[in-house]
Protein backbone atom coordinates (compact mmCIF):
# COMPACT_ATOMS: atom_id res chain seq x y z
CA UNK A 1 0.00 0.00 0.00
CA UNK A 2 1.48 3.28 -0.70
CA UNK A 3 -0.10 6.73 1.17
CA UNK A 4 0.80 9.82 1.31
CA UNK A 5 3.66 10.98 3.49
CA UNK A 6 2.78 11.16 6.80
CA UNK A 7 4.48 13.34 9.51
CA UNK A 8 6.48 11.41 12.52
CA UNK A 9 3.64 12.32 14.98
CA UNK A 10 0.91 10.86 12.41
CA UNK A 11 2.70 8.17 11.85
CA UNK A 12 3.49 6.89 15.75
CA UNK A 13 0.12 7.87 16.80
CA UNK A 14 -1.21 5.79 14.13
CA UNK A 15 0.93 2.89 14.76
CA UNK A 16 -0.56 3.31 18.43
CA UNK A 17 -4.15 3.26 17.37
CA UNK A 18 -3.22 0.16 14.46
CA UNK A 19 -3.61 2.22 11.56
CA UNK A 20 -2.28 2.21 7.84
CA UNK A 21 0.72 4.23 8.03
CA UNK A 22 3.31 4.93 5.18
CA UNK A 23 5.95 3.57 6.83
CA UNK A 24 6.89 2.31 10.13
CA UNK A 25 8.17 4.87 13.11
CA UNK A 26 11.83 4.97 13.28
CA UNK A 27 14.70 5.46 16.11
CA UNK A 28 17.52 4.64 17.71
CA UNK A 29 20.86 4.60 20.03
CA UNK A 30 24.03 3.93 19.43
CA UNK A 31 27.15 4.06 21.52
CA UNK A 32 29.56 7.14 21.26
CA UNK A 33 32.22 4.90 20.27
CA UNK A 34 30.15 4.33 17.41
CA UNK A 35 29.40 7.94 16.04
CA UNK A 36 33.31 8.14 16.38
CA UNK A 37 34.03 5.62 14.11
CA UNK A 38 31.05 6.18 11.49
CA UNK A 39 32.89 10.14 11.60
CA UNK A 40 36.28 8.49 10.82
CA UNK A 41 34.71 6.56 8.47
CA UNK A 42 33.08 9.45 6.26
CA UNK A 43 29.78 10.42 8.60
CA UNK A 44 29.37 14.28 8.13
CA UNK A 45 28.03 15.24 11.54
CA UNK A 46 27.16 13.68 14.92
CA UNK A 47 24.54 11.60 16.39
CA UNK A 48 21.74 14.33 15.46
CA UNK A 49 22.53 14.34 11.63
CA UNK A 50 22.62 10.39 11.46
CA UNK A 51 19.03 10.76 13.50
CA UNK A 52 17.69 12.88 10.25
CA UNK A 53 19.36 10.95 8.25
CA UNK A 54 17.17 7.38 9.17
CA UNK A 55 13.93 9.80 9.53
CA UNK A 56 13.98 9.18 13.18
CA UNK A 57 9.85 10.14 14.73
CA UNK A 58 10.50 10.49 17.87
CA UNK A 59 11.71 13.82 19.82
CA UNK A 60 12.40 13.49 23.90
CA UNK A 61 11.69 16.57 26.01
CA UNK A 62 13.07 15.82 29.48
CA UNK A 63 14.76 13.09 31.13
CA UNK A 64 13.69 12.76 34.26
CA UNK A 65 15.61 10.89 37.10
CA UNK A 66 15.32 12.29 40.18
CA UNK A 67 18.30 12.06 42.93
CA UNK A 68 19.14 13.17 46.31
CA UNK A 69 21.99 15.34 45.88
CA UNK A 70 21.92 17.30 42.36
CA UNK A 71 25.13 17.71 40.66
CA UNK A 72 27.04 16.49 42.63
CA UNK A 73 29.94 14.99 40.99
CA UNK A 74 33.35 14.42 43.37
CA UNK A 75 36.58 12.34 41.86
CA UNK A 76 37.38 10.56 44.63
CA UNK A 77 40.54 8.76 42.31
CA UNK A 78 41.52 8.24 38.80
CA UNK A 79 44.22 6.55 36.95
CA UNK A 80 44.55 6.82 32.85
CA UNK A 81 41.78 5.38 32.14
CA UNK A 82 38.94 5.50 34.90
CA UNK A 83 38.08 7.41 37.73
CA UNK A 84 36.01 6.43 40.63
CA UNK A 85 33.23 9.22 41.36
CA UNK A 86 30.81 9.55 44.80
CA UNK A 87 27.79 11.27 42.17
CA UNK A 88 24.45 12.41 42.80
CA UNK A 89 22.76 9.34 44.58
CA UNK A 90 25.49 9.32 47.05
CA UNK A 91 27.09 6.33 45.38
CA UNK A 92 30.89 5.42 44.85
CA UNK A 93 31.36 4.09 41.25
CA UNK A 94 34.25 3.69 38.36
CA UNK A 95 33.66 4.62 35.42
CA UNK A 96 35.69 5.07 32.06
CA UNK A 97 37.36 8.50 31.10
CA UNK A 98 36.51 8.29 27.82
CA UNK A 99 34.43 5.14 26.82
CA UNK A 100 30.94 4.06 26.95
CA UNK A 101 30.47 0.72 29.20
CA UNK A 102 28.45 -0.04 32.74
CA UNK A 103 30.12 1.31 35.65
CA UNK A 104 31.50 -1.04 38.41
CA UNK A 105 29.53 0.13 41.30
CA UNK A 106 31.75 0.29 44.48
CA UNK A 107 29.34 1.46 47.22
CA UNK A 108 26.02 3.09 47.81
CA UNK A 109 25.77 5.49 50.52
CA UNK A 110 22.01 4.45 50.72
CA UNK A 111 22.87 1.36 52.23
CA UNK A 112 20.18 0.69 54.74
CA UNK A 113 16.76 1.81 55.86
CA UNK A 114 17.89 4.19 58.11
CA UNK A 115 19.78 5.98 55.76
CA UNK A 116 16.89 6.31 53.67
CA UNK A 117 14.59 7.63 55.93
CA UNK A 118 17.08 9.77 57.68
CA UNK A 119 19.27 10.78 54.90
CA UNK A 120 18.19 10.00 51.53
CA UNK A 121 14.23 10.47 51.34
CA UNK A 122 14.23 13.57 53.19
CA UNK A 123 16.86 15.04 50.94
CA UNK A 124 15.07 13.68 47.60
CA UNK A 125 11.53 15.27 48.84
CA UNK A 126 13.69 18.58 49.93
CA UNK A 127 15.22 18.93 46.11
CA UNK A 128 13.28 21.55 44.21
CA UNK A 129 12.36 20.93 40.30
CA UNK A 130 14.97 18.58 38.10
CA UNK A 131 13.66 19.68 34.80
CA UNK A 132 14.44 21.98 33.08
CA UNK A 133 11.67 23.73 31.65
CA UNK A 134 13.15 26.30 29.04
CA UNK A 135 14.83 23.33 27.20
CA UNK A 136 12.02 21.13 27.09
CA UNK A 137 10.48 23.71 25.20
CA UNK A 138 13.05 24.37 23.19
CA UNK A 139 12.91 20.37 22.13
CA UNK A 140 9.62 20.68 21.65
CA UNK A 141 9.43 23.19 18.93
CA UNK A 142 12.68 21.34 17.58
CA UNK A 143 10.25 18.72 17.29
CA UNK A 144 6.92 20.21 16.43
CA UNK A 145 9.36 21.87 13.34
CA UNK A 146 10.57 18.36 12.57
CA UNK A 147 7.09 16.99 12.65
CA UNK A 148 7.68 14.31 15.58
CA UNK A 149 6.01 12.66 18.38
CA UNK A 150 7.08 13.94 21.49
CA UNK A 151 7.27 12.51 25.17
CA UNK A 152 8.45 13.07 28.23
CA UNK A 153 11.06 10.74 29.34
CA UNK A 154 11.48 8.93 33.50
CA UNK A 155 12.97 6.50 35.24
CA UNK A 156 10.52 4.15 36.83
CA UNK A 157 10.66 2.88 40.52
CA UNK A 158 12.50 -0.34 39.98
CA UNK A 159 15.68 1.33 37.92
CA UNK A 160 15.92 4.06 40.34
CA UNK A 161 15.61 1.63 43.82
CA UNK A 162 18.78 -0.59 42.39
CA UNK A 163 20.71 3.09 41.45
CA UNK A 164 20.25 4.15 44.70
CA UNK A 165 20.32 1.15 46.79
CA UNK A 166 22.56 -1.03 44.69
CA UNK A 167 21.39 -4.60 43.24
CA UNK A 168 22.27 -6.59 46.29
CA UNK A 169 20.87 -4.76 48.70
CA UNK A 170 17.27 -3.87 46.45
CA UNK A 171 16.69 -7.46 45.23
CA UNK A 172 17.32 -8.68 49.42
CA UNK A 173 15.24 -5.95 50.61
CA UNK A 174 12.09 -7.11 48.40
CA UNK A 175 12.10 -10.29 50.76
CA UNK A 176 12.91 -9.23 53.74
CA UNK A 177 11.98 -5.57 53.68
CA UNK A 178 9.32 -4.52 51.02
CA UNK A 179 7.59 -1.56 52.49
CA UNK A 180 10.97 0.09 52.28
CA UNK A 181 10.91 -1.11 48.84
CA UNK A 182 7.38 0.16 47.99
CA UNK A 183 8.26 3.87 49.99
CA UNK A 184 11.32 4.07 47.82
CA UNK A 185 9.36 3.15 44.69
CA UNK A 186 6.37 5.92 45.32
CA UNK A 187 8.75 8.59 46.49
CA UNK A 188 10.42 8.30 43.21
CA UNK A 189 6.95 8.05 41.25
CA UNK A 190 5.59 10.90 43.28
CA UNK A 191 8.69 12.96 42.91
CA UNK A 192 8.65 11.91 39.10
CA UNK A 193 4.68 12.93 38.18
CA UNK A 194 5.27 15.65 40.09
CA UNK A 195 8.02 17.14 37.84
CA UNK A 196 6.09 16.36 34.56
CA UNK A 197 2.88 17.94 35.99
CA UNK A 198 5.37 21.09 36.55
CA UNK A 199 6.52 20.78 32.46
CA UNK A 200 3.00 20.72 31.56
CA UNK A 201 1.86 23.85 33.94
CA UNK A 202 5.09 25.59 32.22
CA UNK A 203 3.45 25.08 28.55
CA UNK A 204 4.80 21.86 27.68
CA UNK A 205 2.71 19.20 25.75
CA UNK A 206 3.67 15.77 24.98
CA UNK A 207 2.33 13.01 23.17
CA UNK A 208 3.43 10.10 25.14
CA UNK A 209 5.29 9.07 27.98
CA UNK A 210 8.43 6.98 27.35
CA UNK A 211 9.42 5.23 30.43
CA UNK A 212 12.65 3.80 31.06
CA UNK A 213 13.05 0.52 33.53
CA UNK A 214 15.57 -2.59 32.89
CA UNK A 215 14.09 -5.06 35.14
CA UNK A 216 15.61 -8.08 33.63
CA UNK A 217 18.60 -9.89 32.03
CA UNK A 218 19.13 -12.38 29.50
CA UNK A 219 17.44 -15.54 31.11
CA UNK A 220 14.81 -13.73 33.64
CA UNK A 221 13.26 -11.14 35.29
CA UNK A 222 15.50 -10.00 38.34
CA UNK A 223 12.22 -10.98 40.01
CA UNK A 224 9.74 -13.33 40.28
CA UNK A 225 6.50 -11.86 38.31
CA UNK A 226 4.38 -11.92 41.31
CA UNK A 227 7.43 -9.95 43.30
CA UNK A 228 7.08 -7.48 40.70
CA UNK A 229 3.53 -7.13 40.64
CA UNK A 230 3.26 -6.76 44.44
CA UNK A 231 6.10 -4.19 44.90
CA UNK A 232 6.62 -2.46 41.64
CA UNK A 233 3.67 -2.89 39.20
CA UNK A 234 1.45 -0.26 41.05
CA UNK A 235 4.12 2.16 40.46
CA UNK A 236 4.04 1.02 36.78
CA UNK A 237 0.37 1.76 36.68
CA UNK A 238 0.11 4.82 38.69
CA UNK A 239 2.71 5.99 35.78
CA UNK A 240 0.68 4.66 32.73
CA UNK A 241 -2.82 6.27 34.27
CA UNK A 242 -1.58 9.78 34.37
CA UNK A 243 0.25 9.68 31.03
CA UNK A 244 -3.55 8.27 29.73
CA UNK A 245 -5.39 10.86 32.32
CA UNK A 246 -3.31 13.47 29.87
CA UNK A 247 -4.04 11.90 26.60
CA UNK A 248 -0.14 10.15 26.03
CA UNK A 249 0.70 6.94 24.76
CA UNK A 250 2.83 5.06 26.70
CA UNK A 251 6.25 3.48 25.81
CA UNK A 252 8.62 1.07 28.07
CA UNK A 253 11.53 0.50 27.57
CA UNK A 254 13.22 -2.60 29.55
CA UNK A 255 16.39 -4.66 28.41
CA UNK A 256 16.49 -8.18 29.13
CA UNK A 257 14.11 -11.32 28.73
CA UNK A 258 10.52 -10.27 30.02
CA UNK A 259 8.55 -12.59 28.20
CA UNK A 260 6.69 -13.83 31.58
CA UNK A 261 5.49 -10.20 32.80
CA UNK A 262 4.34 -9.13 28.86
CA UNK A 263 0.66 -9.45 30.41
CA UNK A 264 1.63 -7.65 33.45
CA UNK A 265 3.03 -4.68 31.03
CA UNK A 266 -0.20 -4.84 29.05
CA UNK A 267 -2.21 -4.51 32.67
CA UNK A 268 -0.52 -1.76 33.79
CA UNK A 269 -1.34 0.19 30.58
CA UNK A 270 2.01 0.30 28.89
CA UNK A 271 1.24 0.12 25.24
CA UNK A 272 4.73 -0.24 23.19
CA UNK A 273 7.85 -2.63 24.32
CA UNK A 274 11.32 -1.37 23.52
CA UNK A 275 13.97 -2.44 22.86
CA UNK A 276 13.09 -6.10 22.81
CA UNK A 277 16.62 -7.59 23.59
CA UNK A 278 17.02 -10.38 20.98
CA UNK A 279 20.23 -12.21 22.76
CA UNK A 280 17.53 -12.18 25.47
CA UNK A 281 15.79 -14.40 23.61
CA UNK A 282 12.85 -11.97 23.03
CA UNK A 283 11.58 -12.27 19.23
CA UNK A 284 9.10 -10.39 17.49
CA UNK A 285 8.27 -12.61 15.68
CA UNK A 286 7.10 -14.91 18.66
CA UNK A 287 5.69 -12.01 20.09
CA UNK A 288 3.52 -10.16 17.80
CA UNK A 289 0.92 -12.57 16.83
CA UNK A 290 0.73 -13.13 20.30
CA UNK A 291 0.44 -9.71 21.95
CA UNK A 292 0.74 -7.44 18.79
CA UNK A 293 -2.71 -6.05 19.17
CA UNK A 294 -2.28 -4.57 22.88
CA UNK A 295 1.26 -4.20 22.67
CA UNK A 296 3.32 -2.57 19.72
CA UNK A 297 6.79 -3.77 19.42
CA UNK A 298 9.78 -1.11 19.06
CA UNK A 299 12.94 -2.36 17.94
CA UNK A 300 14.15 -6.13 18.49
CA UNK A 301 16.90 -5.84 15.22
CA UNK A 302 19.93 -7.90 16.76
CA UNK A 303 23.17 -5.88 17.53
CA UNK A 304 24.91 -8.79 17.49
CA UNK A 305 23.91 -9.51 13.47
CA UNK A 306 24.89 -5.92 12.94
CA UNK A 307 27.79 -5.97 14.28
CA UNK A 308 29.07 -8.82 12.03
CA UNK A 309 28.65 -6.82 9.18
CA UNK A 310 27.24 -9.58 6.85
CA UNK A 311 24.18 -7.18 4.63
CA UNK A 312 22.97 -10.79 3.80
CA UNK A 313 22.24 -12.08 7.73
CA UNK A 314 21.22 -8.23 8.70
CA UNK A 315 18.88 -8.04 5.52
CA UNK A 316 17.18 -11.55 6.86
CA UNK A 317 17.03 -10.00 10.50
CA UNK A 318 14.95 -6.91 9.31
CA UNK A 319 13.14 -8.53 6.77
CA UNK A 320 11.58 -10.93 9.16
CA UNK A 321 11.06 -9.01 11.85
CA UNK A 322 9.23 -6.13 9.96
CA UNK A 323 6.92 -8.95 8.33
CA UNK A 324 5.70 -10.15 11.55
CA UNK A 325 5.59 -6.51 13.90
CA UNK A 326 4.22 -4.78 10.26
CA UNK A 327 1.29 -6.99 10.05
CA UNK A 328 -0.30 -6.09 13.30
CA UNK A 329 0.27 -2.56 11.98
CA UNK A 330 2.17 -1.81 15.37
CA UNK A 331 5.76 -1.95 14.74
CA UNK A 332 8.97 0.43 14.91
CA UNK A 333 12.41 0.08 13.63
CA UNK A 334 14.98 0.61 16.43
CA UNK A 335 18.29 -1.53 17.43
CA UNK A 336 17.55 -4.51 20.43
CA UNK A 337 19.42 -2.54 22.41
CA UNK A 338 22.32 0.59 21.22
CA UNK A 339 24.40 0.17 17.86
CA UNK A 340 28.51 -1.20 19.06
CA UNK A 341 31.07 0.37 17.20
CA UNK A 342 31.80 -3.27 15.72
CA UNK A 343 29.28 -2.07 13.09
CA UNK A 344 30.76 0.24 10.25
CA UNK A 345 29.42 3.34 8.77
CA UNK A 346 28.64 1.57 5.08
CA UNK A 347 26.74 -1.08 7.26
CA UNK A 348 24.66 1.47 8.98
CA UNK A 349 23.91 3.34 6.30
CA UNK A 350 23.01 -0.06 4.56
CA UNK A 351 20.75 -0.95 7.77
CA UNK A 352 18.75 2.69 6.68
CA UNK A 353 18.14 1.35 3.23
CA UNK A 354 17.02 -2.01 4.58
CA UNK A 355 14.56 -0.18 7.22
CA UNK A 356 13.53 1.78 4.29
CA UNK A 357 12.97 -1.45 1.44
CA UNK A 358 11.31 -3.66 4.22
CA UNK A 359 9.39 -0.96 6.41
CA UNK A 360 7.59 0.90 4.01
CA UNK A 361 3.75 -0.34 3.94
CA UNK B 1 20.07 -37.03 60.71
CA UNK B 2 16.66 -34.35 60.96
CA UNK B 3 18.78 -31.61 61.87
CA UNK B 4 21.19 -31.73 58.69
CA UNK B 5 17.77 -31.73 56.46
CA UNK B 6 16.79 -29.30 58.75
CA UNK B 7 19.24 -26.66 57.89
CA UNK B 8 19.26 -27.87 54.00
CA UNK B 9 15.67 -26.58 54.39
CA UNK B 10 16.69 -23.76 56.25
CA UNK B 11 19.07 -22.48 53.33
CA UNK B 12 17.60 -23.36 50.72
CA UNK B 13 14.60 -21.09 51.51
CA UNK B 14 16.99 -18.61 52.74
CA UNK B 15 15.78 -18.36 56.56
CA UNK B 16 19.26 -16.82 57.75
CA UNK B 17 18.59 -17.37 61.97
CA UNK B 18 17.52 -20.73 61.14
CA UNK B 19 20.37 -21.99 59.31
CA UNK B 20 22.63 -20.21 62.24
CA UNK B 21 20.74 -21.81 64.94
CA UNK B 22 20.40 -25.02 63.05
CA UNK B 23 24.31 -24.93 62.75
CA UNK B 24 24.80 -24.53 66.12
CA UNK B 25 23.52 -27.24 67.22
CA UNK B 26 24.91 -29.69 65.08
CA UNK B 27 28.34 -28.95 66.14
CA UNK B 28 26.85 -28.91 69.82
CA UNK B 29 25.76 -32.47 68.94
CA UNK B 30 29.62 -32.87 67.83
CA UNK B 31 29.20 -33.65 64.05
CA UNK B 32 32.67 -32.48 62.43
CA UNK B 33 32.04 -29.28 60.53
CA UNK B 34 33.06 -30.63 57.28
CA UNK B 35 30.41 -32.96 57.43
CA UNK B 36 27.55 -29.81 58.16
CA UNK B 37 29.16 -27.83 54.85
CA UNK B 38 28.94 -30.64 52.98
CA UNK B 39 25.91 -32.40 53.88
CA UNK B 40 23.66 -29.33 55.13
CA UNK B 41 24.72 -26.26 53.63
CA UNK B 42 26.15 -27.23 49.80
CA UNK B 43 22.96 -29.13 48.85
CA UNK B 44 20.89 -26.70 50.27
CA UNK B 45 22.69 -24.41 48.13
CA UNK B 46 22.35 -27.10 45.06
CA UNK B 47 18.14 -26.89 45.71
CA UNK B 48 18.28 -23.21 45.54
CA UNK B 49 20.91 -23.61 41.79
CA UNK B 50 18.44 -26.12 40.36
CA UNK B 51 15.57 -24.12 41.10
CA UNK B 52 16.85 -20.97 39.67
CA UNK B 53 18.00 -22.74 36.57
CA UNK B 54 13.89 -23.74 36.06
CA UNK B 55 12.75 -20.18 36.57
CA UNK B 56 10.91 -21.30 40.38
CA UNK B 57 13.24 -18.97 41.90
CA UNK B 58 14.57 -15.54 41.18
CA UNK B 59 17.48 -13.93 42.01
CA UNK B 60 16.47 -12.27 45.39
CA UNK B 61 15.77 -15.44 46.18
CA UNK B 62 19.10 -16.79 45.59
CA UNK B 63 20.71 -14.13 47.20
CA UNK B 64 19.11 -14.42 51.03
CA UNK B 65 20.04 -18.13 50.16
CA UNK B 66 23.72 -17.24 50.09
CA UNK B 67 23.44 -14.81 52.79
CA UNK B 68 22.23 -17.22 54.85
CA UNK B 69 24.77 -19.76 53.97
CA UNK B 70 27.57 -17.49 54.26
CA UNK B 71 26.35 -16.63 58.24
CA UNK B 72 26.89 -20.47 58.58
CA UNK B 73 30.20 -20.27 57.39
CA UNK B 74 31.21 -17.74 60.00
CA UNK B 75 30.79 -19.70 62.72
CA UNK B 76 32.20 -23.07 60.82
CA UNK B 77 35.43 -21.51 58.70
CA UNK B 78 37.51 -20.97 61.46
CA UNK B 79 36.88 -24.34 62.64
CA UNK B 80 37.63 -25.83 59.36
CA UNK B 81 40.87 -23.37 59.48
CA UNK B 82 41.79 -24.48 62.78
CA UNK B 83 41.57 -28.39 61.35
CA UNK B 84 43.69 -27.55 58.03
CA UNK B 85 40.47 -28.15 55.82
CA UNK B 86 40.36 -26.26 53.06
CA UNK B 87 38.02 -26.19 49.96
CA UNK B 88 38.88 -29.06 47.29
CA UNK B 89 38.62 -26.76 44.19
CA UNK B 90 40.07 -23.20 43.92
CA UNK B 91 37.91 -20.74 41.20
CA UNK B 92 38.94 -17.67 39.82
CA UNK B 93 36.50 -15.14 38.22
CA UNK B 94 37.17 -11.47 37.06
CA UNK B 95 35.33 -9.33 34.42
CA UNK B 96 37.87 -9.00 31.57
CA UNK B 97 39.79 -6.55 30.56
CA UNK B 98 37.72 -3.21 29.57
CA UNK B 99 34.60 -3.48 30.81
CA UNK B 100 33.50 -3.08 34.27
CA UNK B 101 30.34 -4.58 34.79
CA UNK B 102 30.21 -6.80 38.05
CA UNK B 103 26.43 -7.96 38.71
CA UNK B 104 26.64 -11.47 36.87
CA UNK B 105 30.34 -11.79 38.10
CA UNK B 106 29.08 -11.78 41.94
CA UNK B 107 26.46 -13.94 41.69
CA UNK B 108 28.60 -16.85 40.04
CA UNK B 109 31.03 -16.27 42.70
CA UNK B 110 28.55 -16.04 45.59
CA UNK B 111 27.28 -19.44 43.74
CA UNK B 112 30.76 -21.41 43.57
CA UNK B 113 30.61 -20.33 47.16
CA UNK B 114 27.57 -22.24 48.31
CA UNK B 115 29.00 -24.97 46.16
CA UNK B 116 32.23 -25.08 48.74
CA UNK B 117 34.50 -23.63 45.77
CA UNK B 118 37.16 -21.57 47.32
CA UNK B 119 36.56 -18.24 45.11
CA UNK B 120 38.81 -15.41 44.57
CA UNK B 121 37.58 -12.56 42.92
CA UNK B 122 39.90 -10.82 40.62
CA UNK B 123 37.35 -7.50 40.50
CA UNK B 124 37.14 -6.04 37.05
CA UNK B 125 38.52 -4.81 34.14
CA UNK B 126 40.96 -7.67 34.87
CA UNK B 127 43.95 -8.03 32.04
CA UNK B 128 45.02 -11.41 30.60
CA UNK B 129 48.06 -11.23 32.63
CA UNK B 130 46.65 -10.89 35.90
CA UNK B 131 44.34 -14.27 35.35
CA UNK B 132 47.48 -15.77 34.46
CA UNK B 133 49.29 -14.87 37.52
CA UNK B 134 46.80 -15.04 39.76
CA UNK B 135 45.98 -18.94 38.40
CA UNK B 136 49.81 -19.62 38.91
CA UNK B 137 49.52 -18.19 42.67
CA UNK B 138 46.55 -19.89 43.11
CA UNK B 139 46.66 -22.93 41.71
CA UNK B 140 42.82 -22.79 40.29
CA UNK B 141 41.33 -25.39 39.22
CA UNK B 142 38.39 -22.92 37.22
CA UNK B 143 39.05 -19.59 35.82
CA UNK B 144 36.12 -17.79 35.11
CA UNK B 145 35.84 -14.97 32.39
CA UNK B 146 32.75 -12.60 32.77
CA UNK B 147 32.07 -10.22 29.84
CA UNK B 148 28.97 -7.65 29.57
CA UNK B 149 30.20 -5.77 26.66
CA UNK B 150 30.27 -7.11 22.72
CA UNK B 151 33.49 -5.14 22.48
CA UNK B 152 34.92 -6.67 25.07
CA UNK B 153 34.43 -10.21 24.01
CA UNK B 154 37.67 -10.32 22.05
CA UNK B 155 39.17 -9.71 25.61
CA UNK B 156 38.23 -12.85 26.96
CA UNK B 157 39.36 -14.85 23.46
CA UNK B 158 43.15 -12.82 24.47
CA UNK B 159 42.50 -14.11 27.71
CA UNK B 160 41.96 -17.37 27.25
CA UNK B 161 44.46 -17.79 24.61
CA UNK B 162 46.80 -16.80 27.00
CA UNK B 163 45.64 -19.04 30.05
CA UNK B 164 45.77 -21.90 27.67
CA UNK B 165 49.70 -21.37 26.06
CA UNK B 166 50.74 -21.47 29.72
CA UNK B 167 49.05 -24.84 29.85
CA UNK B 168 48.52 -25.09 33.31
CA UNK B 169 47.79 -28.75 34.58
CA UNK B 170 44.20 -28.74 35.80
CA UNK B 171 42.84 -25.43 34.95
CA UNK B 172 40.06 -25.22 33.23
CA UNK B 173 38.54 -22.03 32.12
CA UNK B 174 34.59 -21.17 32.23
CA UNK B 175 33.21 -17.87 30.56
CA UNK B 176 29.80 -16.68 30.28
CA UNK B 177 27.96 -12.93 30.47
CA UNK B 178 24.77 -11.19 28.17
CA UNK B 179 26.84 -11.02 24.58
CA UNK B 180 27.94 -15.02 25.29
CA UNK B 181 27.09 -17.86 23.71
CA UNK B 182 28.13 -21.35 23.87
CA UNK B 183 29.44 -21.06 19.99
CA UNK B 184 31.50 -18.35 20.93
CA UNK B 185 32.76 -20.89 24.08
CA UNK B 186 33.81 -23.14 21.31
CA UNK B 187 35.07 -20.62 18.90
CA UNK B 188 37.76 -19.44 21.03
CA UNK B 189 38.36 -22.52 23.04
CA UNK B 190 37.13 -21.61 26.47
CA UNK B 191 36.09 -25.06 28.02
CA UNK B 192 32.84 -24.53 29.72
CA UNK B 193 29.77 -21.63 29.28
CA UNK B 194 27.46 -20.99 31.39
CA UNK B 195 24.51 -18.90 30.91
CA UNK B 196 23.16 -18.43 34.67
CA UNK B 197 24.53 -18.24 38.01
CA UNK B 198 22.99 -21.99 38.71
CA UNK B 199 24.43 -23.69 35.28
CA UNK B 200 27.63 -22.18 36.47
CA UNK B 201 27.69 -24.42 39.51
CA UNK B 202 26.88 -27.32 37.65
CA UNK B 203 29.60 -26.72 34.62
CA UNK B 204 32.11 -25.86 36.73
CA UNK B 205 31.61 -29.67 39.06
CA UNK B 206 31.76 -31.09 35.72
CA UNK B 207 34.68 -29.63 34.59
CA UNK B 208 36.66 -30.14 37.83
CA UNK B 209 35.53 -33.99 37.64
CA UNK B 210 33.02 -33.15 40.90
CA UNK B 211 29.88 -33.95 38.93
CA UNK B 212 27.95 -36.61 40.43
Amino acid sequence: MKTISMTGCERVNRMFARQDQDRIPRCDSFWLETIARWQREGLKGDYHDVMLRLGSDFQSLCWSWPCPFPGKREILSADSETETVRDAWGGVARHWKARSGTPEHISFGCDSREAWETIYRPAMLAVPLQLDITAALQAQREGRALGRWTHLTGVEGFEALRRLIGDETCLVAMIEDPEWVRDIVKVHTDIVLRSFEALLAGGVKADGLWIYGDMAYNHSTMCSPAMYRDLVWPAHKRMADWAHARGQRVIYHTDGHVREVLALYIAAGFECLQPIEAKAGMDVREFAPLFGDQLAMFGNIDVMKMGTNDLGIIEEEIRTKFAAGMATRGYAYHSDHSVPPQVSWATYQAIIGFVERYGTY
Amino acid sequence: MPLLTELTAAVAAGKRTDTVRLTQELLAAGLAPQTIVETGLVPGMAIVGDKFKRNEIFVPEMLVAARAMKEALKILEPLLALAGIKPKYTALIGTVQGDLHDIGKNLISMMWRGANFAVVDLGTNVSPEKYLAAAVEHKANIVGLSALLTTTMPAMKETVRILKAANLPDMKIMIGGAPITQAFADEIGADGYAADAGTAVDIARKLVGAAA
